[in-house]
């Protein structure tokens, strides 16, 4: 059974998504184990895995170059952590001493004070697995209430939300860290990770949505490299876990949201089309896929009436967050469209316009401002003005103003941050 | 399974084999030694061998036992260790062992001058690249991370860095950028192409035109097809019809490869190929969409796409496919440009957009005026048509000049 007696703590947990059940968990395996049997498709594991710019302890490395330097079949023998507080006696001590104590971690207040129940290891980009000791990394299990722990944060806390952000994210980063270097891989763990990548997801839309500092882009910019990365190791996950029983029944919506944060061929690390062959059939004919396939398909034709309409009716949650910021780009491509080929003596009727577009029409109209396009009053209603030039660029900044979609499905579905 | 062998046989072969060794390397034979390490060939000779030294078990002594045997120690006992082991179908044994023997010909490789041991070098480049592959297979069917092709990768990235020189070897270059081409491409890791190609492309030592042919068509091919899922049409059509026209006729299957992934660049270019192409080549599942382009029958295309949707998707030009439908629309709407141009040629140049929302309906296609409003929008927008529309009259009306402009070799604009 589990090993309770080594939880001396109790963080405040999240009643929805704490696992108790989970602590024997016997499909537990350990990485490496099968990835394909099929000898076409290629390992997931080191596709990804490009010359990314930060830390090597991340996320898969140390797996793979331990296994490099044995000779013959032997698997190196992987770390088990045994620390059972969330944070690593040692470093609370060390953090408390140094003052370096997050807001959240602060006991009454105190920079100088924390306690078990607040502290929260810290990612440490110095780290290498070799000289980690068992007692400083944290078992599954306490991964997990730590991850409740964070997740919970973003519920409860009354801190602005960047604040909020930077501490789960660099504390959810940190349970990433410690999950690598115990290289396993189970349900628990997937689950682990799905929930993760969630909480970028939701940061993600939060800071496109919100006003565009120099500080926010670089916040924006720093979470779609973790939401990536993150993602990318899920993969991994499941094509390891797929190669020893089911699949996990979220697999294919994540699969369609990489989908979707890759419309655009400048985000594309890895083109479109060879990342297709190497996804398993059960989750290209799901409903999910089908969906962002679609949506693809509308964004690479310019079908910019249903880009937004398919979205409206069909988009998750976590997938409309992705798609959102893709709306005003296409926008701007369909009031280019009408400005360019739009009969020029009729201006084109702003109210149809904000149905298509599905924008309120005093929006509409500050839209078109936005693009550098008149409207007019003809005493029937305000029209787009056709002015056969090409309109604008699609990378000015200034103008990425983004006009809430006019939907009350939609509105609903951004109105409460979902569980985690 | 190997015939019983007695201890004297198995001694003399293991001897005939370090003599054939030692003289092609004194004789320089490249021909001769390049058959010497031909593992996967399963060639009788090395198989026969492979026996003798699982019988023998101790050849280590029969090198040491001359000089110009134990000159090149290093290489032969790793030689043997990987025939041994691919024998008794123990394949990362043998990869690793082959790695380190070819380590060890690479440090004599450098020493010597002539460019003698090119055909040699192509073999070890071949068969690194082959027994990581099988490898991994092993690896994989046991449930172990299959990892060795990834380093097949990396050692031959090195055997590239020593042929990247002034002198003569320079030319077996090419042949290695191949092999680790294939090996990117399989591991899906093609990012990694790049900096093999920037330093073919891009080196002052390299001269393209010195290559073989052979090494040139495969460079093309593989370059080819990283330009059509980067969507760079015009350079995929230029470099995929280079490896065409190079390619020998012979080698139908070849040609096949190339074409499959040609036809779709030509395609997104506005240039057809004939059906007897396609049907010399076995290229059928292209017949359909030529049609729909031909036809402006979009109902076609997408059936097309759907039927062969696992090969499309596995060859990667499904989504280029996909994007030919604003061609198809084009089609249909000067199809029924035309029509009406024979029923009332004053006033051909107006359609209704009612017209063609029925024209799609009789394809089983559900589409309402919004769409196809939004369709004849990027239509114009993206030059496929000259004209403009006007949304309250629910009317397209084409330029008198030139209403369909073809694409002429372009592709269609982004």
């Amino acid at each position: 059974m589990a090993n309770r007696s080594r939880q001396l703590y109790q963080p405040r947990r999240n009643n929805s998504s704490s696992s108790y059940s989970s602590y024997s968990d016997s499909t537990q395996s350990k990485i490496p184990k099968a990835c394909n049997q099929n000898s076409n498709s290629s390992s997931i594991i080191y596709s990804n895995k490009t010359s990314s710019s930060s830390s090597k302890t991340g996320e898969f490395t140390s797996r793979i170059e331990n296994s490099n330097h044995t000779d013959g079949d032997q698997d190196p023998p992987n770390l088990i952590g045994t620390c059972p507080f969330m944070c690593p006696v040692g470093e609370r001590e060390r953090r408390e001493r140094l003052r370096d104590l997050a807001v959240f971690e602060r006991l009454h207040g105190n920079p100088a004070k924390t306690s078990p129940a607040l502290a929260v290891k810290k990612f440490s980009r110095t780290i290498s697995s070799k000289d980690m000791k068992a007692s400083d990394v944290r078992p599954v299990p306490v991964l997990e209430e730590t991850l409740n722990y964070l997740l919970d944060l973003l519920h409860s806390s009354d801190h602005p939300f960047d604040v909020v952000h930077d501490f789960i994210f660099d504390r959810t980063r940190s349970i990433r860290q410690d999950l690598s270097m115990q290289n396993i891989v189970s349900d628990q763990v997937i689950r682990m990770y799905e929930r993760m990548v969630k909480f970028h997801i939701i940061s993600y839309h939060h800071l496109h949505r919100s006003s565009q500092t120099p500080n926010t882009a670089s916040m924006s910019h720093l979470n779609l490299e973790q939401l990536m990365k993150a993602l990318t190791t899920l993969f991994s996950l499941y094509e390891v876990n797929r190669a020893s029983h089911s699949a996990s029944p979220n697999e294919a919506e994540f699969f369609s949201l990489y989908l979707l944060l890759h419309l655009s061929p400048d985000n594309q690390v890895e083109p479109l089309s060879l990342w297709f062959r190497r996804i398993p059939s059960s989750v290209m004919e799901s409903r999910a896929m089908s969906f962002a396939r679609r949506i693809l398909r509308y964004y690479r034709l310019g079908n910019y009436k249903r880009f937004i309409s398919t979205t409206e009716e069909e988009a998750s949650y976590l997938q409309y967050c992705i798609v959102e910021p893709y709306i005003s780009e296409v926008r701007k491509l369909a009031v280019s469209c009408i400005s360019y080929g739009g009969y020029k003596l009729q201006p084109y009727p702003v109210e149809h316009l904000s149905k298509i577009l599905m924008m309120k029409e005093s929006d509409v109209e500050a839209f078109s401002v936005d693009c550098a396009l008149e409207t007019s009053d003809d005493g029937t209603g305000k029209g787009l003005v056709s002015t056969k030039q090409a309109v604008i660029n699609k990378t000015s900044k200034e103008h990425n103003k983004y006009y809430e979609l006019d939907s009350s499905r939609i509105e609903r579905l951004c109105a409460e941050l979902p569980a985690l | 399974m190997a015939a019983y062998i007695s201890m004297g046989e198995a001694h003399r072969r293991i001897t005939e084999y370090l003599t054939r060794f030692s003289d092609a390397i004194s004789s320089q034979d490249g021909k001769s030694l390049s058959r010497l390490l031909s593992v996967s060939s399963d060639s009788a000779a090395l198989l026969s061998l492979a026996d003798a030294l699982n019988t023998f078990q101790d050849a280590n002594r029969v090198i040491r036992q001359s000089e110009r045997f134990s000159q090149y120690g290093d290489i032969l006992l790793h030689v043997f260790r990987a025939l041994q082991s691919y024998r008794l179908k123990n394949l990362a044994e043998s990869y690793m062992a082959f790695e380190k023997a070819s380590n060890a010909i690479i440090q004599e490789f450098r020493n010597w001058e002539t460019a003698w041991a090119l055909e040699a070098l192509y073999v070890i480049a071949y068969e690194i690249r082959i027994l990581a592959e099988r490898a991994d297979m092993e690896l994989a069917s046991k449930g172990k991370t299959p990892e060795k092709l990834k380093g097949a990768g990396s050692f031959l990235m090195k055997v590239f860095g020593v042929l990247a020189g002034k002198g003569p070897k320079r030319v077996g270059a090419l042949y290695v950028t191949c092999q680790l081409f294939k090996i990117y491409f399989k591991l899906g890791t093609v990012h990694l192409c790049r900096s093999v190609i920037r330093s073919i492309e891009t080196a002052r030592i390299f001269d393209f035109e010195e290559f073989p042919v052979r090494d040139k068509v495969t460079y093309m091919y593989y370059t080819g097809r990283l330009e059509v899922y980067n969507e760079n049409f015009l350079a995929a059509d230029h470099k995929l019809s280079y490896a065409l026209t190079y390619c020998s006729t012979e080698k139908e299957a070849n040609i096949r490869m190339i074409l499959k992934y040609l036809v779709p660049v030509k395609l997104s270019i506005g240039i057809f190929p004939k059906a007897s192409l396609l049907e010399k080549f076995n290229l059928n599942e292209y017949k359909d969409v030529v049609l729909a382009l031909k036809r402006g029958d979009l109902r076609l295309l997408r059936h097309a796409l759907e039927e062969h949707e696992d090969r499309f998707l596995r060859s990667g030009v499904y989504l280029v496919l996909e994007k030919l439908e604003l061609q198809v629309y084009q089609r249909l709407v000067k199809k029924i440009y035309i029509m009406q141009k024979e029923r009332d040629p004053n006033r051909a140049h107006q359609i209704k957009l009612d017209v063609i929302v029925k024209t799609l309906r009789w394809l089983d296609i559900d589409m309402d005026v919004d769409e196809v409003e939004c369709i004849m929008a990027i239509l114009i927008y993206k030059n496929l048509m000259k004209g403009y529309f006007a949304h309250k009259s629910k009317v397209v009306v084409l330029s008198k000049q030139d209403p369909f402009p073809k694409l002429n070799g372009k592709p269609v604009n982004a």
